[in-house]
């Protein structure tokens, strides 16, 4: 068995009163794919962000490459790339020259300039970030994650904004990095994504782990949670997540027609 | 130390291309300089004085460029990238968003002291402005001033929870101070009760400090001047450094 790139153990996270991440454990091994899902408010960033570093998490053990990321981020940084969830770029910068910046950040980076034609951003290299459509700043997010060469990548909502066609690209792109023995925890809302890559599920709810284990367990997981009728082989992942989980209140005509009503 | 300089050369480029400090850093104080030379010239202040009125008002307006970079470039920037995230990104970096802070410190004080040193050029060139003072005393009166104007704009920057409130920091302070420190306008102008104001006013010991070293005084006679600017530079550098360590970056 190779050595866990990352362990989490016990991990619990508060705001306040707020109890947002309650005892979650989870490793992972070079090579491995990690999708953590769940729905909104579940804990998913906030986990993502204590193995960052970025967040110092209440108890619990984390390592990265066997280091404390809370302690020696710097060091972490060096093997590790992110991709977050929210985040903005100067917006005078230019692309070409944001790359240059985090080139300089690492002793042995990427070659920037084959990832900006690998992910179609060559033709946009002169442009200030803040002129990128969405898509476009979401694929120079994860040019900026694969800079530093990393052994282990954290991506939070990996494709999001991105069309059909650049999320198939992207997950035949990761599949190959996956390969080449590099680590990756991805979160995501979309199911059809974690099942193209996840080789492994952690399942969040209410900062809970209800889940964790493979695509496979995953499927007993929801088989033993419903009843029998509804139970229906082969089907996709989504349809599974959608049985075991709360279902949302959606919007009503009568709501909006009340308010217009009232407003009357 | 060369991924420090990365980080300067993308801060200058980005401070370079932000007219507002642009024009406020390096064209605004020669604006001024050229609008009231051209009004007064460098005559002597009063009938017999051996200062001119450019002699007295170029060293106020080296003051108002510590105040453009000092508390309104440094802190707007520092904001905006607080309440962007974007120091959440470098900080998920090897470099981190320490060095990206000092980064801009280092572009915004080498801007201040460009700014100053066109000014003195133009003064020089055009009103033949004199500076009397020691080379030592001048750049420990504008050390002492523009350490007093950064840390008032870190701490402004700690305090705003948004780019909204230490906007409304920066420019309250920023035009209070130009306008009643002397900066501008002559303090000796002022009404009594103006006066009693502007005594509360770190940039007014600022502008005292660098008009009587650009006069010839020696530091030792300004000892009320740069203990207030060192203790305001200590109390708000202090008090910006707890409420950081306090705050929620993520």
């Amino acid at each position: 068995m190779a050595q866990a790139i990352l362990q989490v153990e016990h991990l619990s996270i508060s705001y306040g009163n707020l109890r947002a991440v309650q005892d979650v454990s989870f490793s992972l091994e070079p090579g491995e794919i990690l999708a953590v899902i769940g729905q909104n408010g579940s804990g998913k960033t906030s986990t993502v962000e204590c193995v960052e570093g970025l967040r110092r998490p209440d108890s619990g053990f984390i390592r990265v490459f066997g280091m404390d990321p809370w302690q020696r981020r710097r060091e972490v940084y060096r093997q590790m790339g992110v991709q977050l969830q929210e985040t903005e770029y100067p917006s005078k910068c230019r692309v070409e020259e944001l790359c240059q910046l985090f080139a300089g950040f690492y002793d042995r980076p990427a070659d920037w300039r084959t990832l900006l034609s690998q992910l179609g951003l060559e033709e946009k290299r002169k442009r200030p970030v803040s002129r990128l459509s969405g898509g476009e700043r979401q694929r120079l997010s994860i040019l900026l994650s694969l800079m530093g060469r990393p052994r282990l990548l954290v991506l939070d909502e990996l494709t999001t904004g991105l069309d059909p066609q650049v999320r198939q690209n992207m997950w035949e792109s990761f599949k190959n990095i996956r390969e080449s023995g590099v680590a990756i925890v991805m979160v995501s809302h979309y199911l059809d994504e974690v099942e193209a890559l996840a080789d492994r599920i952690l399942y969040l709810e209410k900062g809970r782990e209800l889940f964790h284990g493979t695509q496979r367990g995953f499927r007993e997981y929801v088989k033993s949670r419903i009843p029998g009728e509804e139970w229906q082989e082969n089907c996709s992942l989504e349809k599974l997540y959608l049985m075991i989980t709360p279902r949302a209140r959606g919007l009503t005509l009568e709501s909006i027609s009340s308010e217009t009503r009232q407003r009357d | 130390m060369k991924r420090f300089m990365i980080i300067c050369k993308m801060e200058l480029l980005l401070f370079l291309r932000d007219f507002f400090s642009l024009f406020f850093t390096l064209i605004f104080p020669v604006m001024m300089l050229l609008l009231f030379g051209g009004i007064y010239g460098n005559s002597p202040v009063f009938p017999g004085a051996r200062i001119g009125m450019m002699d007295s008002s170029v060293p106020a307006y080296c003051i108002m460029v510590t105040g453009v970079t000092g508390l309104m470039a440094f802190p707007l920037t520092l904001a905006g990238y607080k309440e962007k995230k974007i120091y959440k990104r470098f900080d998920a970096t090897p470099a981190g968003k320490k060095s990206i802070m000092l980064a801009q410190a280092a572009v915004n004080l080498a801007m201040t002291f460009i700014g100053i040193g066109i000014l003195l050029a133009v003064g020089k060139l055009l009103y033949q402005v004199q500076i009397r003072g020691t080379a030592p005393a001048v750049w420990t009166g504008l050390l002492f001033s523009v350490a007093a104007m950064f840390s008032m704009g870190f701490l402004f920057t700690a305090l705003g929870r948004d780019v909204k409130t230490t906007n409304l920091l920066c420019y309250l302070f920023y035009f209070v101070m130009l306008f009643l420190s002397g900066a501008t306008i002559p303090d000796q102008l002022f009404p009594d009760q103006i006066k009693k104001v502007a005594a509360f006013l770190p940039m007014t010991y600022a502008v005292d400090l660098m008009q009587g070293i650009f006069a010839g005084d020696g530091l030792s006679r300004y000892g009320r001047e740069l203990l207030v600017l060192g203790a305001v530079t200590a109390g708000c550098a202090a008090l910006g450094a707890v409420l950081y360590r306090k705050k929620d970056w993520t």
